[in-house]
């Protein structure tokens, strides 16, 4: 797959037919990735493709000009397909190059499964359904499923639908909601009065540095309603009840947009449980409006789009 | 001798001229008596309403939030209110998944002509804010608001690749 994609993305820039290449690199971190943004086609020979490929390059789209080359896993490619249904990305302008994707390695989940620190450990691969990590010289096998990224357990397409170039064998999905949904299920056992507390406790670690706002495809406004002075939304200090306002409308702004991409919640430095936010929403706009992000490039999106009937039960 | 008044509580209503506003103004000139306690902000269109502001009004203690708009098919604009409805069903729903109870987030649709109508949807309202009891959602009360209390009580978890 890697060498394809080399091939793919040098033959690309050479013949003109891309201005940029947006891909992974390794990063300066064991085991890291780290987006590659390119014009020049010897750097084609730095892309990578292996299972700690965590970014959604898609959040760069909107704000480079030209035509551009990038690099989609499926859920990725679901946030191209929502912009371009948002008429923030142009379909001619962009050519995709499609991973059909295993599931994306959670670096924290191996630590806690063998209790190491990632410095500690020698390698971390992966063979099929299994992980193979070695500490020590000595190697461990688990099941790949134990240290995925929960919104990969949950991944309803793994193998982009749209794309220019496929860059392997496509893979059907399979998904597991029990496992991954876990967190969300835990949370409805609470009291609302219990639930309340919980967010409002998580939120208070929340210093605002925006990284899961800024590192989201779908929140690409040019001024955020916090950066809002007039009227001023919410106060700059992060108070717990100001962040978590914060929270539950980005969530509500991202609505049919969100692709349950994971990344608000890995980047969050304080480890806020954002996904449990964005998933339930997720599952909420299925249920309500039948209706998932990302999935049709000629779909309307979903506020700009109504039933006659539909979500009346709570109009007087 | 004063006596103590009731707890009432505060209501903000958002109101599209075109149908809900004009139907509280027909219920007003009409003299029709509703509890006191709305505070009335008109927006072009039900389809104006961020669910920011609903959030808003929560953040600085109102009680309950209520939306009203032209009855669908009916909107100034056409399409207006279909989309309200589907942001304010989201806000809704989002909203008790929360934890915040059901009866802050209300919607309507009143038509111009609908003075009697307007006035049930406040006393009905009204109702179930007392029921719901006074917002607390923002307020210190439990005493968490202060980060380095919160922080280690807080859930931690591994840090995240
Ligand atoms: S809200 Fe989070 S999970 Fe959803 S698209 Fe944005 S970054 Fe991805
Ligand atoms: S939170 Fe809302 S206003 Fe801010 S960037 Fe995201 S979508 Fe835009
Ligand atoms: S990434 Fe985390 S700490 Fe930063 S603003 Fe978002 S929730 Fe707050």
């Amino acid at each position: 797959m890697e060498q394809k994609l080399r091939q793919e993305a040098k033959a690309l820039l050479e013949q003109g037919k891309v201005d940029w290449i947006i891909g992974f690199e390794p990063g300066s971190l064991k085991f890291t990735t780290t987006p590659l943004i390119t014009k020049d086609k010897n750097d084609a020979d730095r892309l990578v493709i292996n299972p700690f490929i965590v970014n959604n390059l898609a959040d760069f789209l909107p704000e480079i000009k030209g035509r551009v080359g990038i690099v989609a896993k499926g859920c990725d490619s679901r946030s191209i397909v929502s912009l371009i249904q948002d008429n923030k990305v142009v379909r001619e302008d962009v050519v995709i190059l499609a991973v059909p994707c295993p599931g994306i390695i959670d670096l924290s989940k191996v630590e806690r499964l063998v209790g190491k620190d990632r410095d500690e450990l020698d390698d971390v691969t992966r063979e099929g359904d299994k992980v193979i990590i070695k500490v020590n010289g000595k190697k461990k096998e688990f099941p790949v499923t134990e240290v995925l990224f929960d919104h990969c357990l949950a991944c309803e397409l793994p193998t982009p639908q749209e794309y220019d170039i496929l860059l392997g064998e496509p893979r059907p999905p399979a998904p597991n909601l029990e496992v991954s949904g876990k967190d969300i299920e835990n949370l409805k056992g609470l009291t609302p009065e219990q639930r309340w507390e919980f967010w409002g406790n998580e939120l208070s670690r929340c210093i605002r540095c925006y990284a899961c706002r800024n590192v989201c495809p779908a929140c690409y406004c040019q001024r955020c309603f916090v950066e809002e002075t007039e009227p001023q939304w919410v106060m700059p200090v992060p108070r717990w009840q100001d962040n978590l306002l914060f929270q539950i409308v980005r969530n509500i702004h991202v609505a049919g947009r969100c692709t349950d991409c994971g990344e608000c919640e890995r980047v969050c430095p304080v480890n806020i449980p954002l996904r449990s936010l964005t998933r339930e929403m997720y599952d909420m706009v299925d249920e309500l409006f039948h209706f998932k992000a990302g999935m049709d490039k000629e779909a309307l999106p979903l506020m700009t789009h109504y039933e006659q009937e539909e979500a009346e039960d709570f109009f007087r | 001798m004063k006596q103590k008044t009731e707890w009432k509580p505060k209501l903000v209503g958002f109101l599209c001229k075109w149908c809900s506003y004009a139907g509280a103004d027909l219920a007003g000139i009409s003299r029709k008596k509703y509890p006191a306690n709305l505070r009335i902000i008109k927006v072009p269109c039900s389809g104006r309403v961020d669910p920011l502001f609903i959030l808003k009004a929560l953040r600085l203690g109102f009680d309950g939030v209520l939306v009203s708009g032209c009855h669908p098919g009916e909107c100034h604009y056409q399409t207006g209110n279909y989309r309200a409805r589907r942001r304010i069903a989201i806000t809704k729903r989002f909203l008790e998944y929360l934890g915040v109870e059901p009866q802050r987030i209300q919607a309507s649709w009143v038509s111009a002509s609908e003075g009697g109508k307007f006035t049930k949807v406040v006393d009905d309202v009204t109702k179930e804010l007392k029921e719901a009891g006074p917002n607390q959602l923002f307020s210190e009360r439990r005493g968490d608001g202060t980060k380095t209390k919160a922080r280690s009580k807080g859930t931690t978890r591994a840090r995240q690749s």
